[in-house]
């Protein structure tokens, strides 16, 4: 049975729903131009997700640097606090903001909460993440 | 549109909504005190002995990291499950992150523990 086949044939277990080929979703995540905000939202939410997940790692991974005592770590100090780093800090922040209010947003709908507020919603979601960079950069490049 | 949460009975769309409002609290909370109150923006070596000692802390990071982990290999799992996955590689891939969740969550103990008996 080809991967297309069985997914097909798993699909029927589970009642209403719609039959899909592999990837389709996948494909229209690079779409969004042809769906409306929430798909934007989607978008946004995965592209940011698994951009936090790899900076999940990496942190925990530089965090290992602790284990080297004083000198191992308050070096990586120094070059944290490099411009690129700070910059590299706004870049993680945007995700935070992103992922974390648009996360809101798609939980306030999706518990059908504010459905009829969906548009307004998103607008106030960014309005607030853009508020939040901006005032978060500059408290990385003033201290 | 809610893919793969929506057609799995939504427990996983459900437990991801909480722990991503919790992680609203922690990743705050988290910022707040390693990065915006510190100065310079980030510990010292001493600085982050003295911080992971403090049992209010410890139990806050350690709470925020497992939470972050879940919610983190959940939304992998749901981005490789929307892949169009057999029902056996599904499996599969749900033990692999269960078993990266497990050593992430007992690398950030040991390495908080070691940082405690270091203090």
């Amino acid at each position: 049975m080809s991967s297309t086949e069985e997914y097909l044939e798993e699909s029927k277990t589970y009642p209403g729903h719609k039959v899909r080929r592999p990837g389709s979703q996948v494909s229209r995540w690079f779409a969004p131009w042809k769906r409306g905000l929430g798909t934007w939202g989607f978008v946004l939410n995965r592209v940011a997700g698994l951009g936090l997940v790899l900076y999940l790692f990496l942190h925990l991974a530089v965090l290992s640097l602790l284990t080297r005592g004083q000198e191992g770590w308050d070096a990586f100090i120094t070059l944290a606090k490099s411009p690129l780093f700070l910059l590299l800090d706004v870049v993680l922040l945007a995700g935070i903001l992103g992922h974390g209010l648009n996360g809101l947003r798609v939980a306030l709908i999706g518990t059908g909460l504010l459905v009829r507020w969906h548009r307004p919603l998103f607008i106030a979601v960014a309005v607030i993440a853009v508020l939040g960079l901006v005032a978060g950069a500059l408290l990385f490049f003033s201290a | 549109m809610r893919s793969e949460y929506e057609r799995r009975g939504g427990w996983s769309w459900i437990t991801q909504v909480i722990s991503g409002l919790l992680l609203i609290v922690l990743v705050g909370l988290h910022m707040i005190a390693q990065h915006f109150i510190v100065e310079g923006g980030l510990r010292t070596y001493q600085d982050v002995l003295a911080y992971v000692s403090d049992p209010v802390i410890f139990t806050l990071e350690i709470l925020f990291l497992v939470v972050v982990t879940y919610h983190a290999l959940l939304g992998v799992r749901s981005v490789l499950f929307d892949l169009g996955l057999s029902e056996a590689q599904e499996r599969r891939v749900t033990q692999i992150l269960v078993v990266i969740g497990l050593l992430t969550i007992g690398y950030g103990v040991w390495l908080s523990l070691y940082l405690i008996g270091q203090a």
